[in-house]
């Protein structure tokens, strides 16, 4: 024993008091010279160490010992250069640990040596199996399976490890000895290799692309496929050449560039290719500055496109058929009520104007279900063009003359008694102003007051109406904007609205880069406002201008 | 009087713009129910204004706006579109089209008048 272990690592490593060591060391070198038939590979080996003690006597002649124990020095060095070997007792502390194991979990030999060997284990879930294996080995069986291992800098190791329990010569079990070999890395390359796989089955494209060269590192057989790039072909390309390719493809690549400028991790957006709507979501994936990568998805959306094109079709289809028999009825009824077929008795009169006003009701609806229609398909034309605030509020003002008459309000304008030159969309600013107004109007009072006021703060502008009503209850103050907002204390029907008005309001502000909102006091009375982007016309503002018609 | 030829395939709304028409006393209006028997009317009948709706079957107002300024009677005449679908973008589209004007419907019967005769002004001028 003492010249192999002055040349063998192992046994170094293992120390000779150990009696443990000695018995399943010797054993192990019988089987491994006279008994080849025995040799197993790797874990295997260790696993017949239970029969040392009966080949020990089998192998007396002293020459053949040296002959054997030499054998045994080159394969335990073979051995212990592949496995990690520890043994521990019957209380589960470590007592022996080999080269290799220390050199792979980066601890020495006296951070483990007398410590619990849970101290290897690195979650509850590696307590599960030590229980497991715990179980095995009292019962006096071998287990074998993967264990993660904890390395001292925190790091998971996998292993494919083989527990055989050790008993003493009165049968009483002293502990176990584990042979583990390293299967981390094969175990990445599975899951990288499965990751593949699944991203090869794709429906959707997929790019990865090297951040600093900006070249294609992976692509998928739908990528490849709409690219008409080959396995081969696509990695000598560049994100330019796919935007040489296809001009649809410059906001991917705008959008990969902006994401490693602003450091960012991920974007959304749709874009079409060859005529093809998409939607890209781009994840900037850092790892470290020479392996940053952007993770490029395209989901074809064509078919969600011609659902909802189908779905505009039949509202607007369905709106159309409404207005044409809408058209007979009001102008019917505005013939009647003009007294062109002659006069109307009294009460006649009063029955047909609740029939007329329903029916104007029920045209302002399919109005606004037709707005509501193009600004969610995102349809709805904008007309930015010169306009002047002060002008737009006199028109509105002017406009609803004949609502402010009919509930006895007294308008205030503030703010107006210049121009305020910008660019919009007159027509949809004067229906917000309007759907304000006409709101602040119904919810007065007699006599009541509103007031609107203009106000110029730095780059924005600030509209706003303000009524002394009965104030927005808290409870309905979250669904202000909600389409059909089931209010408390408004009805709906009595105040003539539709329900769609303020959330088509918010839509126009929003489209037209503003935002929308309102302060309100119970029994004091309701402001809304909206504040526009106000900048003073220079050449940027052309191309401000020119961005947001392209946006939109 | 104006002359005034209207196009239009609901026979309920054919008889409601006649009776606000004639209200004003001022037009002398012909009425027919498809863009075709438009044409053939135009053979022999030459209008001051046009009304057209928009959506009718077999020719619709577009077409038959078409074939009309190829007759040279009535390159010039001022034609307004009556339509359902008033979006601004269909507006714009009308009067991109030839359309002098286009009244949305439901149009008010009271005020129909006025606004043809806007519309003819705005010719002239």
């Amino acid at each position: 024993m003492a010249d192999i272990s002055s040349n063998n690592n192992f046994a170094l490593a293992f120390g000779t008091g150990t009696v443990a060591a000695t018995g399943w060391y010797a054993g192990a070198t019988a089987l491994l010279t006279g008994h080849a038939d025995y040799f197993v590979p790797i874990g295997g080996a260790i696993a017949i160490a239970g029969l040392i003690p009966a080949l020990l006597h089998r192998n007396s002649a002293r020459k053949q010992s040296r002959i054997a124990n030499l054998a045994l020095t080159q394969r335990l060095n073979v051995l212990d250069r592949h496995l990690m070997v520890n043994v521990v007792d019957n209380k589960h502390v470590l007592t022996e640990v080999n080269d290799h194991l220390v050199h792979v979990t980066g601890f020495s030999r006296n951070e483990l040596i007398g410590y619990p060997v849970k101290k290897l284990f690195c979650n509850d879930k590696g307590q599960t199996k030590a229980d497991e294996i715990r179980a095995a080995l009292i019962r006096g069986e071998t287990w074998q399976g993967e264990t993660p291992l904890r390395c001292k800098d925190g790091s998971l190791l996998f292993t494919q490890t083989t527990v055989i329990p050790l008993f003493n010569e009165r049968g009483e079990w002293t502990g176990s000895i584990s042979a583990r070999s390293d299967i981390t890395r094969t175990k990445k390359l599975m899951a990288e290799h499965e990751t593949m796989d699944t991203l090869e089955e794709l429906r959707d494209d997929i790019w990865i692309v090297d951040a600093e060269s900006e070249k294609i590192t992976y692509m998928n057989r739908a990528a490849m496929r709409r690219t008409d790039w080959t396995n081969r072909s696509y990695k000598s390309k560049t994100l330019s050449d796919v935007m040489a390719k296809d001009r649809g493809a410059k906001a991917i690549v705008t959008a990969c560039r902006e994401l490693k400028e602003t450091g960012e991790g991920m974007t959304h957006f749709e874009t079409s290719l060859k005529g093809v709507p998409f939607l890209v979501s781009i994840k900037f994936l850092r790892v470290n500055s020479a392996e940053d990568r952007f993770l490029v998805m395209l989901n074809d959306i064509s078919d969600r496109h011609a659902e909802e094109q189908k779905k505009s079709d039949f509202i607007a289809m369905v709106s159309h058929e409404l207005r044409s028999p809408l058209t007979s009825i009001k102008g019917s009824m505005g013939l009647l009520l003009s007294n062109a077929t002659g006069e109307l008795p009294p009460k006649a009169l009063a029955l047909l104007e609740i029939a007329h006003r329903n029916a104007d009701r029920l045209v302002l609806i399919i109005n606004d279900i037709l707005d509501l229609e193009k600004i969610s398909a995102g349809r709805m034309d904008f007309d930015l063009q010169d306009a002047d605030m002060a002008e737009l509020i006199r028109e509105t003002n002017h406009a609803t003359e004949m609502m402010q008459q009919r509930y006895a309000i007294k308008l205030e304008t503030t703010g107006i008694d210049h121009p305020i030159p910008l660019q919009t969309d007159s027509t949809r600013i004067i229906q917000v102003l309007t759907n304000f107004l006409s709101n602040a109007c119904k919810f007065s009072k007699p006599n009541g007051k509103i007031i609107v006021d203009v106000h110029q703060q730095e780059n924005q502008l600030r509209v706003s109406v303000t009524d002394e009503g009965p104030g927005i209850p808290v409870s309905d103050q979250h669904k202000i904007f909600e389409r059909f907002a089931d209010l408390e204390n408004s009805d709906r029907s009595a105040k003539g609205g539709t329900g769609l008005g303020l959330s088509i309001c918010k839509a126009i502000v929003e489209s037209l880069g503003g935002t929308i909102g309102f302060e309100t006091e119970e029994n004091v009375g309701t402001t809304f406002y909206f504040v526009l982007p106000h900048f003073v016309r220079t050449d940027a503002s052309d191309q401000r201008e020119e961005e947001f018609r392209e946006a939109s | 009087m104006i002359k005034l030829l209207h196009v239009e395939d609901d026979p309920d709304i054919r008889d409601i713009a006649m009776m606000a028409l004639e209200i004003s006393g001022e037009f002398s209006v012909i009425q027919c129910e498809s863009g075709q028997a438009a044409l053939e009317q135009l053979a022999h009948y030459t209008p001051d204004v046009v009304l057209l709706d928009v959506m009718m079957p077999g020719m619709t107002g577009r077409q038959t706006l078409e074939h009309m300024r190829k007759l040279p009677q009535m390159a010039e005449v001022p034609a307004i579109f009556m339509t359902a679908r008033a979006q601004q973008s269909d507006i714009e589209e009308l009067r991109a089209y030839g359309g002098t004007e286009v009244i949305s419907k439901p149009f008010d019967p009271m005020t129909l008048t006025d606004q043809i005769k806007r519309a003819m002004e705005l010719i002239v001028a």
